[in-house]
């Protein structure tokens, strides 16, 4: 007997996700049996701008419009990138002011997807809480860097602001309020049925599966596969200010949402390290000449690895910039968990992932 | 960065022989336009727990062969290897034009300058 299925789409425009992304599932009555995706409604040409309409020391500042989420991280992957064909290093409070934001970023990006995870468990009261809570970190990022999203904070040769004693206490007094909130936020999505048990099993990857698809960020964690960039690159302080890899095994909703929550928490344990040790020094290196020869810069974004390859020819255009982001290359996975899965189900999947399309289509 | 030189004809099999999924993870496919009328085409890994390693395949073709896939080797390939086909217009065996760009475009974005 042939089997009759029927195709559902999700997307390009759906509640779950204000993102343009478009799944076409076929489904077998409820049960998900094949899924085709496309993620190109949104392609911007920024790599070719990169390299024929913007100079060099501009191109930090323009791939840091890929992504209002995590644009410091594109903007540090690109900035190493280049320094690495300058050949020049930044200071140790350089490097500790750049990683007191991308960790900040990270605190934000992951409380966005958790009040997301609530909003499609319909668990609208949390989702507002911490989306309340999350201007905590907004509102130090804006005092560290002039702005809420668009930092252009990361420069050539250092960062472009330095943090007063002033700013440094109020960024302590903020983390530990938010400190709190996560520890609540933890109790719920450990204990409250719409958080927990509707999500555990829910949407797994196996640790088996995440080798095999090259799975990233906290979608590997969550099922055992330990990989973090920041475990795996030396040109920041990561081993000096207490990064810890945070490990689950199970693969599934729940098990996301709990990295994310460690992540937080482990970040917010560093970014006090910073500004509590906070070397002495200039925030920035004058650096001069023209890149020259190639270069990958891989950082760990909130979603996962983020890779940058810049050639440079030794003028003030370069031959090429390559970004790969982390959700780009979670595609072939994302489809990979939904097979087999409910479709009532897939739009909290989907949240699970913490898709980026402004990434993905950059 | 290490980079590997191969060819068309032996990337396919020294990738297979290369890759251990347990040691090794596949980052992208990128591409990069030569001045010689050519396309460089790297396979890009790191290695998972240690600093800085990474590993780079890589070969210089003409824009008129056809890539072979490695995605029956390495799954997550395939959406980095459509990619390749929309911005460069070179053939990668087994996939389509239409991730970014229309599937019927002629437009090359990332081949020279040709908008």
């Amino acid at each position: 007997m042939s089997r009759k299925t029927i195709n559902i789409p999700l997307g390009a425009q759906h509640i779950s996700l204000l993102e343009p992304v478009r799944f076409k599932f076929e489904c077998e009555n409820e049960k998900i049996v094949g899924v085709d995706s496309d993620v190109g409604f949104v392609h911007r040409g920024v790599e070719r701008a990169c390299t024929t309409k913007f100079k060099f020391d501009a191109v930090g500042y323009v791939v840091a419009r890929i992504c209002g989420l995590c644009a410091i991280t594109h903007s540090l992957a690109y900035t190493v990138a280049a320094e690495n064909l300058l050949g020049a290093q930044v200071t140790a409070k350089a490097a500790y002011l750049r990683t007191l934001l991308l960790e900040l970023d990270r605190i934000h990006s992951h409380m966005l997807c958790l009040s997301h995870t609530c909003e499609n468990a319909g668990f609208e009261a949390m989702f507002m809480q911490i989306m309340g809570d999350r201007e905590l970190v907004m509102e130090i990022q804006e005092l560290i860097s002039g702005n809420r999203v668009q930092f252009d904070y990361i420069c050539i040769g250092g960062v472009n602001r330095d943090i007063t004693a002033e700013l440094g206490k109020k960024i302590l007094e903020n983390l530990t309020l938010v400190e709190k909130k996560v520890r609540e936020y933890k109790d719920e999505f450990l204990n409250n049925w719409s958080l927990s048990l509707k999500f555990r099993g829910v949407g797994a990857l196996s640790l088996e599966d995440a080798y095999r698809f090259n799975a990233i960020g906290p979608l590997a964690r969550a099922a055992g596969l330990q990989t973090d960039v920041r475990n795996e690159m030396s040109y920041l302080p990561y081993k000096e200010i207490g990064f810890v890899m945070q490990m689950q095994e199970s693969g599934d909703i729940h098990a996301r949402n709990m990295v994310r929550l460690d992540e937080i928490q482990n970040s917010i344990e560093m970014c006090r390290n910073i500004v509590n040790g906070l070397p002495e020094g200039e925030i920035i290196t004058k650096i001069k000449g023209k890149p020259q020869g190639e270069t990958i810069v891989r950082y760990e974004a909130p979603r996962g690895e983020l890779m940058y390859y810049v050639k440079g020819n030794g003028s003030a255009m370069l031959d090429r910039v390559r970004i790969k982001t982390p959700t780009f290359s979670s595609i072939p996975a994302f489809s990979e968990i939904f097979l087999g899965q409910e479709y009532a189900d897939a739009p909290a999947i989907l949240a699970s992932f913490d898709p980026c399309l402004s990434c993905t289509a950059k | 960065m290490q980079k590997i030189q191969s060819s068309l004809e032996k990337i396919r099999e020294e990738i297979e022989g290369f890759y251990d999924q347990k040691s090794w993870h596949f980052l992208t496919l990128n591409g990069v336009a030569l001045s010689n009328e050519k396309l460089e085409v790297q396979w890009i890994f790191s290695k998972y727990a240690t600093p800085d390693e990474v590993v780079v395949y890589y070969i210089e073709v003409p824009y008129d062969v056809e890539i072979p896939s490695i995605a029956d080797i390495i799954p997550s390939a395939i959406i980095s290897q459509r990619e390749l086909v929309d911005m460069f217009g070179i053939a990668v065996e087994g996939s389509t034009k239409g991730l970014y760009l229309d599937e019927d475009s002629m437009q090359t974005p990332l081949k020279g300058c040709q908008i």
